[in-house]
């Protein structure tokens, strides 16, 4: 075996998953200046700050529905999961009660919402798109009902003002070194969920699962248990997130999160993550989220409409998929039949 | 030979509808190769499954190494040191080959994976299975038979002392399977007790200490392997008495309808060469995975086929799809009725109308209901489908009846050739009596019967011509009359040598 002697990015390339990544780096660089020749204001700091801001949102529920994508399930619930986030903390917080414990309390809900999607599909064996539809329309329902039927005031109402800036300034607004607190969250994230998928028992199994559960089970997988904790990664995410668009709004938006869940598997798909299970890592997610919001950051600098970025991004998604069933049927089967 | 270190009493496992296991009891020594030996269905995978804590017995005791278990799961059955090669392959495809070994219980420092660890240890075995693969190779990249390999390799990695392999050579190489008994030897040498189930029984000679045989999920008797002859093995296997009786009816042999000539798909349809005469129904008779099911489909034109012609009274049919097949009039019955038989959730009247729908619509593609409605009274009325109405949904149908419907949809058309792919799997005896007048119907009125069965009386009793394939490949041809089960269970075992016989 002369493995050693391999050079670095033949290494590189035989990790797992990373082809798919790497395509979709290399399609954002093309992308990124591509718009930068049409527009050089794309290359400009103030640009990339904000660039890095917007795509964080997307990251850090791409890493959620990458966790539970990979196990072959799907979570439909990330939107409204965002939002109920979003309006729990918000009208704690105008009702004055202190963020800290505001933020508590909206985590325990998200958590139990994604409790419920790991039992519906990991213990009950329901379809994963029935089950987290439901919980959508559950956790939805709830955003609703929370204030009222109705968006919360302005957060500064309850708490008053310096605790409102201050929370606005932790989730968005603020800066450390130079960059958004936003990207800086989403990169602690990334660190350590992609630690924990690809260094972790947890992970290994989350892999094993999409790949073929029962040779999972038959090897004393604890199937049900790692499926729950896909959710709960997920809910997680969607929980963060939610912080982020109220500290934006700087209110709670009964709409928050709206779509979320399907900007979430665009971003894995993107990224090579596969909607079949058993393949993909985050980096690729990473690389995802930032193509998307590379291509509507660029197309708006160039006065595309809403229409035409849409568009876009929906052949974009479709391609990328296109190409993880066209390398699995083609590869997969012309090795396994020789 | 040494203690017993496996013994399970009145083992019984009943699945919806079956009873597989019925007061089974087993017992497995240390240091011994035991093959478990039966028909299909015979409950041996079932046994061993309940053994490895896949399955969960309903009753009776099992003891390991002396201590009693209750319900294992694969996990614990993994501790006590009971590793199981399952019949089908079990792998994630998506992981390398160290990954797949280590699966479940993995090697960590603290919260880590050590991969290197894993690399290292998956290394070692492999080369002391003398088995060539690299450990960092992905599973799903590998060939078929290395995949198995594989499989062996994580049964061994867990140190264990009780060894299962449910026909562990199907997919192996000659070489691999030389390898596979070295491995297999030097276990029994260590003490280790191994239960070996194939349906090669001409490999067993070379490893076997003892055999057990069971039968229609009961035990029926152990000995050592030395002291019985090939033949009385395969008479205790089949050993049951024909209960049922069978309808045969003779007609003169007409001309010949229906010829396949060389026709290939695939490993398991291989130079398939048979024809069909006006007033017979032919068996195919075999064990399960014989390739009969894919000969089937590659002739009504589901799998494609590498070469292979199809001639219809006298004149050759181009089959592509199952659609040229049924215009040209050859039909099948599929082997399992529910899922590519029958839309269970439409009526009795959709599931008949639909293949035909080409004669039941005019040229703006709208379905003449009077047409369907009259097409379906007729199949029911022919058939004798028992039911109220043709509006009843076809799950709602006993076993028998849907297989009448599945048999009614073809017969609404001028069908010259019909095809049945176990007609008779798991319907009662009086609905199975009904199936074989059927055919015997058909037979009279000219038109050619393929008949597919595992249950050799069944073929025996209803077939004029037995045709026997094993390995996907047609291994004799034999006339019903007068022929034994010995006969065809010899003919149905006859596997292309893999391995140099030692008997000199």
């Amino acid at each position: 075996m002369n493995q050693k002697k391999q050079n670095p990015i033949k290494k590189l390339l035989s990790v797992r998953g990373m082809g798919g990544a790497l395509t979709a780096f290399i399609g954002l660089i093309i992308i990124y200046i591509a718009f930068g020749i049409i527009n050089p204001n794309v290359f400009s700091g103030q640009n990339v700050m904000n660039l890095l801001r917007s795509m964080s949102k997307y990251l850090i529920i791409g890493i959620g529905q990458s966790y539970v994508l990979i196990t072959g399930n799907i979570d439909l619930s990330i939107g409204s999961v965002v939002g109920m986030s979003s309006m729990i903390t918000a009208t704690l917080m105008t009702m004055g009660v202190n963020p800290l414990v505001a933020i508590l309390i909206s985590f325990c809900c998200c958590m139990v919402i994604g409790i419920i999607n790991g039992f519906l599909v990991g213990k009950c064996q329901l379809p994963p798109f029935i089950a987290t539809l439901g919980t959508m329309f559950v956790a939805r329902g709830i955003a609703y009902m929370v204030n009222g039927n109705r968006n919360t005031d302005a957060i500064a109402s309850g708490i008053g003002k310096e605790p409102a800036e201050s929370f606005q300034n932790v989730f968005y607004y603020g800066q450390t070194a130079g960059v958004y607190n936003t990207f800086w969250i989403a990169i602690i994230l990334f660190i350590v969920f992609f630690f924990l998928l690809s260094k972790t028992r947890t992970g290994r199994h989350i892999y094993a699962i999409g790949s073929n559960v029962d040779a999972a089970k038959l090897s004393g997988v604890n199937v049900v248990a790692t499926v729950t904790k896909t959710y709960l990664v997920s809910a997680f995410c969607s929980f963060v997130v939610g912080l982020i668009l109220c500290g934006q709004a700087s209110m709670g938006n009964m709409e928050a999160g709206n779509m979320y869940e399907m900007y979430a598997v665009a971003a894995g798909v993107i990224g090579g993550i596969s909607p079949l299970g058993g393949t993909g890592i985050l980096l690729g997610t990473l690389a995802g989220s930032a193509v998307w919001q590379t291509l509507e950051n660029g197309l708006n600098m160039i006065g595309a409409q809403v229409g035409i970025q849409r568009l876009v991004i929906g052949i974009i998604v479709v391609f990328a998929v296109l190409l993880d069933v066209v390398v699995r049927n083609g590869v997969f089967k012309k090795k396994a039949t020789s | 030979m040494g203690e017993i270190i496996v013994s399970m009493e009145d083992i019984c496992k009943s699945f919806p509808g079956v009873k597989a296991l019925d007061h089974v009891k087993f017992e497995l020594r240390s240091g011994e190769v035991l093959a478990l030996l039966g028909e299909n269905g015979a409950g041996k995978s079932t046994l061993m499954k309940i053994l490895s804590g896949v399955y969960t017995r309903d009753e009776g005791k099992m003891q390991i190494f002396g201590k009693e278990y209750g319900d294992l799961s694969p996990k614990l059955a993994q501790e006590v040191g009971v590793a199981i090669i399952h019949q089908e392959l079990n792998m994630c495809k998506h992981l390398s080959v160290a990954e797949n070994m280590f699966l479940g219980r993995e090697k960590k420092r603290g919260i880590i994976l050590s991969n290197h660890e894993m690399e290292q240890e998956a290394r070692r075995i492999l080369d002391d299975l003398k088995i060539d693969l690299d450990p960092k190779q992905t599973v799903g990249e590998l060939p078929v038979s290395k995949q198995q390999m594989v499989e062996i390799a994580k049964a061994l990695s867990i140190n264990a002392k009780v060894l299962i392999m449910d026909e562990p050579t199907s997919a192996l190489t000659a070489k691999e399977i030389e390898d596979l008994f070295r491995i297999i030897k030097e276990l029994k040498a260590k003490g280790c007790g191994i239960v070996y189930i194939s349906h090669r029984l001409e490999e067993l000679q070379h490893i076997v200490d003892r055999v057990t045989i069971m039968r229609d999920g009961q035990y029926i008797t152990s000995m050592n392997f030395a002291d019985v002859t090939m033949d009385e093995i395969i008479a205790y296997m089949v050993g049951r008495e024909i209960k049922e009786k069978f309808p045969r009816v003779s007609c003169e042999k007409g001309k010949k309808i229906f010829e396949v000539k060389n026709l290939n798909a695939g490993r398991m349809v291989r130079d398939i060469n048979f024809s069909v005469y006006e007033g017979e129904i032919v068996g195919f008779a075999g064990l399960m995975g014989a390739g009969r099911t894919e000969t089937t489909r590659a002739i009504f034109g589901v799998d494609p086929k590498e070469s292979g012609e199809i001639i219809l009274d006298g004149k050759e049919v181009k089959v592509n799809c199952p659609m040229d097949a049924i215009k040209a009039g050859i039909v099948l019955a599929p082997e399992d009725r529910k899922k590519d038989g029958l839309c269970t959730k439409l009526s009795i009247r959709h599931n008949i109308a639909l293949p035909n729908l080409d004669l039941l619509c005019n040229k703006l593609g709208v379905v003449n209901r009077n047409k369907e409605i009259e097409m379906c009274k007729k199949a029911v009325k022919n058939l004798k489908i028992k039911t109220p109405t043709v509006e009843i949904d076809a799950k709602n149908l006993s076993g028998g009846n849907q297989q009448k419907v599945v048999v009614g949809k073809w017969l609404a058309r001028n069908s010259r050739v019909v095809i049945f792919d176990e007609p008779t799997r798991g319907i009662d005896v009086a609905a199975k009596v009904e199936i074989y007048n059927l055919m015997n119907e058909l037979k009279k009125q000219g038109i050619a019967v393929v008949f597919v069965s595992s249950e050799m009386p069944e073929v025996m009793g209803i077939a004029d011509r037995i045709l026997v394939m094993c390995d996907g490949r047609i291994t004799g041809e034999v006339m019903a009359e007068g022929i034994t089960q010995n006969e065809i269970l010899t003919l149905a075992t006859q596997f292309e040598k893999k391995i140099v016989s030692d008997e000199k």
